[in-house]
């Protein structure tokens, strides 16, 4: 099943102007319709609640309606349509693609991918040993750079139950997953993508049913540093981070949102294939990241004139 | 004044705005300590700590409110307070609370908090 990563994730909000002012100073772009746009199309959906033509909402108020994943092509909308319809209703909205849910009872869209190719280029780092990336006199550091998001690159749900979770996604659509919280969740990816994770969950109570976090991919972790800082300038709470995780090894910055969820920048995640045995550890504060900062105000060293010889 | 009779001073009583959401970091640690809500007469302050795992609440500077202003808003996962009570009434902290912070009002009409409430 070629689906091949997240297209959108559509949110119901109660403050659309508050989200619409968020996810630009974010760095995404306002496409119209309450599109909010990273590089390559991928995008975040902001709706009002009351939004007839929205899912149903969640009993537990999560303000996420709907999960749209990007496939390659009819082929793989025929076969999703034809597993699912054989236990769920399986809707064909007017645009042809599919509205479903899942076994946990998140509302999913499957449709022809809008995620467009693109190409930039990547963090150049000069290492003593290695082959130079930057020529001479290219310059890396640029106080005046905007990074913006590139790609919509996974998103975290708290769910009662993690192995239906991990079933539903593993056998009905064909996800693999790369590796594994024990006794929280497995870390998945669909089969169309090499990204160590598109999809992850967090086992809780069922009142907590909803979005934990979703994030985009920046180009590297500068550019994370960078965008993260300008955020947090404008205002914007720090939830966790900066840092770097071990599963996935991504860089993360998460912040507090209007969404009712995270909303992170992420960088440099690992890619695995099909040869890749999955890890195991238990969920702890070392197991979660090698390290991670606290942003301060930018500082430099001074201090009175050394005092005069006598 | 005795040490753990020492106050400290948020703002102005004049600073607060009716029904509006005002955060304050007097110890300048990065995060808000704690909160007030202005409700008429009455000052709502609870601690910036969600039950549901200590984060912060806000997500902007001094947004502590949901869109219509009623309800307390947890920026991390949505969870929502009654601004009367601190009591969670929908989200990850249901059944839990927000600890009440006990601000006065001087007679020079400044708000003020025991310095030792920061502390805990």
């Amino acid at each position: 099943m070629n689906i091949i990563g997240l297209d959108s994730l559509v949110f119901g909000v109660d403050d659309v102007k508050a989200c619409a002012r968020y996810f630009t100073d974010y760095g995404l772009t306002a496409a119209g319709d309450g599109r909010f746009e990273a590089l390559d199309g991928t995008a975040v959906v902001i709706r009002p609640q009351d939004d007839a033509s929205l899912p149903a909402a969640l009993e537990t108020g999560s303000m996420l309606r709907k999960t749209v994943y990007g496939v390659t092509d009819q082929e793989t909308l025929d076969a999703i349509a034809a597993e699912l319809g054989s236990d769920r209703d399986v809707k064909t909205l007017d645009d042809g693609s599919l509205e479903t849910t899942d076994d946990l009872g998140f509302a999913l869209g499957f449709q022809i991918t809008v995620r467009k190719k693109i190409s930039l280029p990547g963090e150049t780092v000069n290492s003593p040993g290695a082959t130079v990336q930057r020529p001479a006199n290219i310059i890396a550091a640029d106080p005046n750079a905007a990074p913006k998001p590139r790609s919509l690159s996974h998103v975290v749900y708290f769910v009662p139950d993690a192995q239906k979770f991990e079933s539903f996604y593993a056998e009905r659509l064909r996800f693999v997953t790369t590796d594994r919280f024990t006794g929280v969740g497995p870390f998945m990816r669909p089969a169309g993508t090499q990204e160590h994770h598109t999809l992850f969950c967090i086992q809780t109570p069922p009142f907590m049913l909803g979005c934990e976090h979703f994030t985009f991919h920046m180009g590297g972790p500068t550019e994370l540093m960078q965008a993260g800082k300008q955020f947090a300038d404008k205002g914007y709470e720090t939830f966790w981070g900066p840092g770097r995780h071990v599963f996935g090894s991504n860089w993360f910055w998460y912040f507090n949102s209007p969404v009712g969820c995270h909303v992170e920048y992420d960088a440099d995640m690992d890619l695995h294939d099909d040869d890749w045995v999955a890890r195991e550890s238990n969920m702890s504060a070392d197991t979660s990241q090698i390290f991670r900062f606290t942003l301060e105000e930018n500082w430099a060293p001074s201090g009175p004139p050394p005092p005069k010889a006598d | 004044m005795t040490p753990e009779a020492e106050l400290v001073t948020l703002c102005g009583l004049d600073e607060l705005i009716d029904s509006e959401s005002r955060g304050f970091d007097p110890l300048q640690r990065g995060r808000d300590a704690l909160f007030i809500v202005k409700r008429g007469a009455t000052l709502k302050a609870y601690r910036n700590r969600c039950p549901h795992q200590g984060a912060s609440l806000p997500w902007r500077k001094n947004t502590y409110l949901n869109a219509d202003g009623s309800r307390i808003v947890c920026g991390a996962h949505g969870a929502l307070f009654d601004i009367d009570t601190g009591q969670c009434v929908q989200g990850p902290a249901l059944g839990q609370a927000l600890e009440p912070m006990d601000v006065h009002l001087a007679s020079d009409g400044s708000v003020t908090l025991r310095l030792k409430d920061l502390y805990r």
